[in-house]
């Protein structure tokens, strides 16, 4: 089998594969990737790439594939300079970073993908058989339908399959699958972002025979005239206190109060308890209200007036809390961002 | 950071997998947590790969090979049996070492055996000529293992209240002649010796109860006792040493009939001290004559007046002898539950009888035959 990754040296790649040996069926936790840095220095132990890259090599299954370890340590190259070895653009990753961050990517999943992507015949048997009921049942339960979702897990096997050629090339979106979460749930998100996206694009497209002759569509509200100024400080106040919540608060805020998501919901994607999620947005929201307060009380008002401030009605409020929490992005670049 | 997280990009699916499987560095995940808080598109492709995930958990789950929800419920019953199990041998052990009626710590009197030789009879039947040969109170208490009351600790104004007739009583052949020792002062000496002299002298007048186990006897003992043992200011061990060789099941009712004609000679704020010396001669009379009751079953409580006798039989019989026990005929029923106390209560001059059943109701007659909810 011959992978698209031009040929390099392996010694280039384990220059930097060395020192302290992770297990790597368990993902390196965050503080071994991106906090090592602030890790007292121990020594370093001698560098043995051919012994780990043979280690790993055997551990991922490449060889089921054909794969030899030389294309195989090309693939690692790739993906650690894709994501920079998980650290933060333009930092520097050091040996065991590089190596940590080697070790927790999934790479029998990482191996599949590859292989299935340049068109590995056994390849794709192994990923039909393992993959193709789920992702049926993951396009079921993301569109709540049976025929959309098989029409879903349809189009994105084609997708998969490289049906689609850019440029006379044949490219598979399993080209994008970099190792660092599970190969199932980057199909499930993968699912997700096609449903999200067909359904944003679709939706705004109404059927000509809905147009009826002389009804006209609403004319736009009329542009609200200018605010008292005690209102204006009142929005200045709100726009001031949320801008000084944390991201993950804003995040809450959003998902809770603007996409109506139950708090059963958000837990598991904050990986906490529903409890906490109801304690944090308690909180949250009583925090809010103490900053408009004392936001109010720092613009000069006293206490008296900052009861009344606080008893507006809030649709005299010329104040878009969604545009505040959230910017809108175009849907232009999605198909970019996912391939 | 990669490529796709550049300006007006969304992060791409492995990112967001990686996101949603914590398998992010805390930088990365800040950034794509940062982003979502602004894409509302990222965070719904979240909640429904989020959503996708838990329906194949579920599919996963179900595909196991289930044992229904039967079984479910058996295994969640388990830690729920054995509790109940521990909770229902740690009550059986309690009411076992500890009888339900157990006179409270302020009124136990403790018996102990002065010697070795006087350990405890085994239950079994006394001689048959014990009854024929009462002992003298002194011999039986040297029979029954000479016992000596250690410790009794009673309120003074039960004390007071009890003095007159405990005088009474001692003024009885043999009574004073039982005298528990260095503690008598604060015994109440008109009991114990009644006691005594009721357990030694009429040990076989009371047809012996069916075998029973120890268990059941000290059940049926305590609630015959339950109503004297506080009054009496003697615990069930002092009674049950007090008993001596003597059966257990023979015994018991004969010392609560006793009991209870000392406690209904309790002086009230009317009584006289004629009434008072009638009720100790009535009560002598009895411990000199205790029945035999037609069920042939043991009493529990006996009442007596200078013309009438009533005694209550284990089952709760009322049985009504108008010559001193020879002959007796069963009492119509005119109460509601069991009537486990029945005594004689002074009204002025005269006395009435009172019956008391388990719930702590009372009837009283003048006749003994004719009853009247008090």
């Amino acid at each position: 089998m011959q992978f698209f990754l031009a040929g390099r040296s392996k010694v280039a790649l384990w220059a930097y594969l060395g020192g302290v040996r992770i297990t790597s069926s368990q993902p390196v936790k965050d503080s071994a990737v991106a906090g090592i840095d602030e890790m007292p220095k121990v020594a370093q132990l001698p560098v043995q790439p051919n012994q780990l890259l043979n280690e790993l090599w055997r551990e991922s299954g490449a060889a089921a594939y054909g794969l030899e370890q030389e294309s195989f340590s090309r693939i690692l190259e790739s993906v650690g300079k894709a994501q920079n070895y998980g650290l933060a653009a333009g930092a520097t990753a050091s040996q065991r970073q590089q190596t940590g961050f080697l070790r927790g990517l999934r790479l029998a999943d990482l191996v599949l993908a590859q292989a299935c992507a340049v068109g590995h015949e056994g390849a794709w048997e192994h990923f039909i058989e393992i993959y193709r009921q789920p992702l049926f049942r993951a396009a079921i339960a993301i569109t709540g339908s049976e025929t959309l979702g098989r029409e879903l897990a349809d189009h994105l096997y084609a997708e998969l399959y490289g049906l689609k050629a850019s440029e006379g090339v044949r490219r598979s979106p399993l080209d994008s699958y970099k190792g660092k979460g599970s190969l199932m749930g980057w199909l499930r998100t993968t699912l997700a972002q096609r449903h999200v996206d067909h359904h944003r694009r679709t939706r705004r497209e109404l059927p000509l025979d809905n147009l009826v002759e002389g009804h006209e569509p609403p004319a736009a509200d009329p542009k609200p005239g200018k605010l008292p100024a005690e209102l204006l400080l009142l929005a200045k106040a709100v726009v001031d206190a949320l801008e000084k919540i944390e991201t993950v608060e804003r995040f809450l805020l959003a998902a809770y109060y603007i996409d109506g998501r139950t708090l059963l919901e958000i837990a598991p994607v904050l990986h906490v308890h529903e409890a906490t999620v109801s304690r944090k947005l308690h909180r949250l929201v009583n925090g809010i209200r103490k900053q408009i307060v004392k936001n109010l009380l720092e613009y000069g008002l006293n206490k008296q007036a900052v009861q009344e401030m606080l008893g507006t009605d809030p649709r005299d409020l010329d104040l878009n809390l969604k545009k505040i929490l959230q910017v809108s992005l175009t849907d232009a670049f999605n198909e970019k961002a996912a391939l | 950071m990669n490529s796709v997280f550049q300006l007006d990009l969304h992060p791409d699916a492995d990112s967001l997998n990686a996101f949603a499987e914590q398998a992010l560095g805390v930088a990365e995940r800040e950034q794509i947590l940062a982003h979502m808080t602004r894409c509302s598109r990222c965070r719904q492709v979240i909640f429904l790969a989020h959503k996708a995930a838990e329906a194949e958990d579920l599919e996963t789950q179900s595909a196991l090979p289930s044992r229904g929800w039967r079984w479910g419920w058996r295994l969640g019953w388990v830690p729920t049996a054995a509790m109940a199990a521990a909770l229902a041998a740690a009550l059986t052990v309690v009411v076992t070492m500890h009888p339900r009626h157990t006179a409270p710590a302020p009124e136990m009197a403790k018996v102990v055996p002065q010697n070795a030789q006087t350990a405890p009879v085994p239950l079994r039947e006394p001689p048959a000529g014990a009854a024929l040969k009462p002992a003298p109170p002194v011999e039986a208490n040297s029979a029954a293992g000479s016992l000596r009351f250690t410790a009794s600790r009673r309120p003074p104004e039960e004390l007071a209240l009890e003095a007159a007739p405990s005088a009474a009583l001692q003024a009885t052949p043999g009574a004073g002649a039982y005298s528990p020792g260095e503690n008598n002062a604060v015994r109440t000496p008109s009991t114990e010796s009644v006691q005594m002299r009721t357990q030694q002298e009429f040990p076989s007048q009371f047809n012996p109860e069916p075998a029973v186990g120890g268990f059941q006897q000290r059940q049926r003992m305590t609630g015959a006792l339950s109503a004297n043992a506080n009054a009496t200011g003697a615990s069930q061990e002092s009674m049950k040493a007090a008993m001596g060789g003597a059966p257990v099941g023979q015994n018991a009712p004969a010392f609560t009939a006793v009991s209870r004609v000392s406690k209904q000679g309790a002086p009230t704020a009317s009584f006289d001290n004629g009434a008072r010396e009638a009720i100790a001669r009535s009560a002598a009379s009895l411990n000199a004559n205790l029945p035999i009751l037609p069920s042939g079953l043991t009493a529990i409580s006996a009442a007596v007046t200078q013309q009438r006798t009533l005694a209550i039989d284990v089952a709760g019989a009322l049985f009504l002898s108008e010559d001193e026990g020879k002959h007796w005929e069963p009492v119509t029923r005119q109460w509601t539950g069991r009537p486990v106390k029945v005594r004689v209560q002074a009204i002025g001059s005269g006395t009435v009888f009172q019956l008391t059943n388990t719930s702590g109701f009372s009837w009283t007659s003048a006749d003994g035959k004719t009853w009247t909810v008090q």
